[in-house]
């Protein structure tokens, strides 16, 4: 499949299942995304875990000049106090609009967990049509010792009351998928 | 606490009770509408049928290896940290845990879903020993705040109106609560729960699947809250049945395709976690998880070596079984099943919860296939259904009187008809005459029975009828035999005479073999299987296949039987194999016959465009996969075809189960009808006979305008003078 398409189809699932997908060209703008969403929603604290010391000093410099908050990591003394986690994800998984995220460090599963909102950037090269696409790499992880693999589809969800669909039951509330296209 | 019905007195008094659940009703009924379009979405541009088949093979396959899978899952997961147990019964597995918890000085536990954990009783067990266990999936809260059983094995709480749950959640934070915002009570969840993960010391978790190869467990969830328990508490413990052990990821990805598809119509569920082994934990002395992954055993091995019922072990818990029951839609899970609800529940409760608890639920099965032909694993549910109850029986060692009879009349053809013949001679002074309907129902039927009329049986059967009128047709085309089947021949001969004058036209030389009997069904479906082998071979004799074309059923049950149940029954008779295989490959219903192989056009028949309604009998549709000639053939026959909603959902005969259980049955049937009348059809059409007396005597009881016609009949009237 081509780019193009695997994206135009990424978006479609991830979009179906209630999660926000848009399309940037850089990780400034992820940075200034994750900011302008967090501002937008009333949320004063941005974790980052997964992001290369450079952008991480600009991500800190944002936040400061917008009045927000940027925590480190260990993340367990902040289980209650995590408003956005921004997050790589290691895949996407076109055919149904999913990230997969290898989750081993403890501080990216409280931030995708315990986060409001879960703003995720994935390179576009790392969008794979359908999980068979990766199932070799999957298995080669998973006999690679421990590990704590993580398929996020759309934002926590439920309809356990009266089978009426309820997003944001335990885990984040919003989904922000940011599809990066590199220059 | 879960109380389910010992007996048959205490069921059909919870039946009753449950029956009055309005708003149970109409919450299951809109989930099934709803379930049947989001999952057909879901499938689509899939071969779904293939995939099935992939999965029940690979099950069966690993069913076979199962302890070797064990050792492998355990040896991959103690390589990379965990601890792995295998628990020989519930009670162990919970000991094991209850263990687990004081070793490492647990106080509180969180719990994400887990039916296996259901089936141990292990919250009561862990409260019972002190520790503080809250259930997180937001269902199982709610059914735990009301000590109740899961009512569904994927919705445990459908059974509740958002009324209930705004109330429970009142009551529980002490603030009040909009009973109408749904929204409002997941955030009252999400908010009271919190707490819950971030002060527990241990998470209890179930798995869908235990990958051997790489011993890693997978974890399929919507709400996160499976994500927070096996992440935040510094001991986690999984309970997974041994029949969750697959060989490798693979085999786990193709069950994950069909999944949340078949059980919510989801293309994939929000959250699949993938955990193998002990990984970093901050909360834990050592900075690792403590993970103990607890396989459970209770009676999974002996059933995977047993050659009737291993299959049951191919389940994935999607709980689709449930979502396509019209027995579920109308009682709920509460009353259709135990701990394991619907179809698959029917079976398992007798292998993991005892004949007890099995005793009456099992009966509760119309047979209608639906089950089985929504099963991702291809899981011959009713057949194993009736399986059970026969084990049952013969645990109990006492058959109730009703099939001692029936075995001994049916198995000696001569005796049952002269039966037949003797009560058509005595009806007579119960029959109301211009209607062919009983005027009131025989002293043995009671109150709750009268919610159809039922016909009285024909004055001469068909077989003494066809030797008086047989037609003999010169240079024949084909040569047919017709199988009556007990109704056409006894109650409905006027079904068989339409499709004689039907086929007449067409140098169609048909017979009527007179050593034909009950096709056998109705003693399958009280479990004498016995019989029904006998007469099997009987109707084999009988029928000499070898000398017709085609062997023509006006009864889809009869056929549908005939077609699969003789094959498993005979299948110790390879002396009969070649005459099986002939009888099974020239049966054919009657529309198949009409459409696909006489062919029949528009300018044979009346074109009057008479309104007509169909219903699709399950051991048509289903049970032969004839679904489109019946609706051909009608609209070639001059009619009017007019789509009804639900026209494949039973009507709620299942032959002895309307008898066993009227009060399901007369509900099933009034949708039905309501369904029909909604169309401003004359006429509803059915190509079973069983299915006709149902309808019929449901129509009539409500005195309804629409007339109920066997297909054969009304194609016949249309049929054009030569």
């Amino acid at each position: 499949m081509e780019q193009t398409e695997l994206m135009d189809r990424m978006k479609e699932k991830a979009g179906l299942v209630q999660a926000l997908v848009s399309t940037v060209t850089g990780m400034e703008e992820v940075l200034g995304r994750t900011v302008g969403i967090t501002l937008g929603q009333g949320g004063k604290t941005i974790v980052a875990p997964g992001l290369d010391p450079e952008n991480l000093q600009r991500l800190e410099d944002l936040c400061r000049a917008a009045g927000l908050t940027v925590l480190y990591p260990p993340f367990r003394p902040h289980l209650s106090a995590i408003h956005t986690a921004l997050t790589p994800a290691d895949w996407a998984i076109a055919e149904t609009g999913t990230l997969v995220l290898d989750s081993d460090s403890e501080d990216l599963r409280i931030a995708t967990m315990l986060s409001e909102t879960h703003v995720a950037w994935i390179p576009v090269s790392r969008i794979v049509p359908d999980t068979a696409a990766l199932s070799a790499r999957l298995i080669e992880k998973m006999k690679s010792g421990p590990g704590y693999l993580a398929f996020i589809t759309g934002p926590s969800r439920t309809a356990d009351i009266e089978r009426v669909l309820a997003i944001g039951v335990h885990g984040p509330q919003e989904l922000h998928i940011l599809m990066m296209e590199e220059p | 606490m879960i109380q389910t019905a010992k007996d048959m007195k205490t069921y059909r008094k919870k039946i009753k009770a449950a029956l009055k659940n309005k708003f149970l009703r109409k919450a299951l009924d809109n989930f099934a509408s709803s379930y049947k379009a989001s999952r057909a979405k879901a499938f689509e541009g899939m071969d779904l049928s293939a995939l099935k088949g992939e999965i029940a093979q690979g099950k069966d396959q690993a069913l076979t290896v199962l302890e070797d899978l064990y050792l492998r899952f355990k040896t991959g997961a103690e390589a990379s940290g965990a601890v792995v147990h295998l628990a020989k019964t519930a009670e162990e597995a919970n000991e094991i845990i209850a263990r687990i918890a004081r070793d490492n000085k647990v106080t509180s536990i969180v719990k994400s879903k887990s039916m296996t954990a259901e089936e141990t009783h292990l919250n009561d067990h862990l409260e019972a020993r002190g520790f503080q266990v809250t259930e997180t999936d937001l269902g199982e809260w709610i059914i735990q705040l009301r000590h109740e059983g899961p009512s569904h094995m994927v919705m445990p709480a459908i059974h509740l109106s958002r009324g209930q749950v705004g109330t429970l959640f009142s009551d529980v934070t002490k603030t009040p609560v909009d009973l109408e915002d749904i929204d409002r009570m997941v955030k009252v969840a999400r908010k009271e729960l919190r707490p819950a993960f971030l002060s527990a010391d241990m998470g209890i978790s179930g798995a869908n699947m235990a990958i051997a190869e790489t011993g890693t467990l997978g974890i399929i969830s919507n709400e996160g809250n499976a994500r927070l328990t096996t992440t935040l508490p510094r001991v986690h413990v999984a309970l997974v049945g041994l029949d969750k052990l697959v060989p490798d990821l693979a085999a786990a990805l193709r069950i994950l395709r069909v999944l949340p598809r078949n059980a919510t119509g989801q293309a994939l569920t929000s959250y699949v976690t993938w955990i193998t082994g002990a990984v970093e934990c901050g909360a834990s002395a050592t900075g690792k998880k403590i993970l103990h992954i607890v396989f459970l055993d209770n009676s999974r091995l002996e059933l995977a070596r047993d050659p009737v019922f291993s299959e049951a072990l191919r389940c994935i818990r999607c709980g689709a079984c449930s979502n396509v029951c019209p027995v579920y839609g109308k009682v709920g899970g509460h009353t259709l099943g135990h701990v394991y609800i619907g179809a698959i529940g029917l079976i398992l409760t007798y292998f993991y919860h005892g004949k007890d608890n099995a005793r009456a639920i099992v009966k509760n099965c119309l047979n209608c296939q639906a089950c089985k032909s929504v099963c991702p694993v291809n899981i011959d549910l009713p057949f194993l259904i009736k399986q059970v109850y026969r084990r049952i029986l013969a645990d109990e060692g006492s058959k109730p009187v009703k099939n001692t009879i029936l075995s001994a009349v049916m198995k000696n053809r001569r005796l049952f008809h002269t039966l037949l013949r003797t009560a058509s001679a005595l009806q007579g002074p119960l029959v109301k005459k211009e209607a062919g309907v009983l005027r009131h129902l025989p002293f043995v039927f009671g109150k709750a029975h009268d919610f159809r009329t039922l016909p009285a049986l024909a004055e001469k059967p068909f077989r003494d009828q066809w030797p008086e009128i047989r037609p003999r047709i010169q240079n024949p085309r084909f040569r047919v035999a017709l199988f009556g089947g007990c109704v056409v021949d006894f109650v409905s001969p006027e079904q068989a005479l339409a499709l004689a004058r039907l086929l007449a036209p067409h140098r169609v030389q048909m017979e009527y073999p007179p050593g034909q009997s009950c096709c056998g069904l109705p003693a399958m479906m009280m479990a004498e299987e016995e019989t029904a082998a006998e007469v099997a071979v009987q109707n084999l004799e009988a029928l000499e296949p070898w000398r017709y074309d085609y062997i023509l059923v006006l009864c889809a049950s009869c056929g549908s039987h005939m077609k699969e149940g003789y094959s498993r029954l005979l299948a110790g008779k390879p002396e009969l194999a070649e005459k099986l295989r002939s009888l099974q490959d020239k049966l054919m219903d009657f529309s198949s016959f009409m459409v696909k192989v006489l062919k029949v056009r528009p300018e044979d028949f009346i074109q009057n465009q008479r309104r007509v309604a169909y219903h699709s009998p399950c051991h048509l549709c289903r049970g032969l996969g004839v679904t489109q000639e019946p609706r051909e053939l009608l609209r070639t026959a001059g009619l009017d075809y007019a789509p009804c909603k639900d026209e494949d959902i039973c009507c709620g005969f299942g032959g002895s189960y309307s008898l066993e259980f009227p009060e399901i049955s007369a509900e099933i049937l009034g949708q039905k009808l309501d369904h029909v009348e909604a169309t401003g059809a004359d006429v509803l059409v059915t190509d079973c006979p069983g299915c006709v007396l149902q309808l019929r005597g449901g129509m009539n009881k409500r005195k309804g305008r629409v007339q109920v016609r066997h297909i054969a009949e009304i194609v016949a009237e249309n049929l054009k003078a030569p």
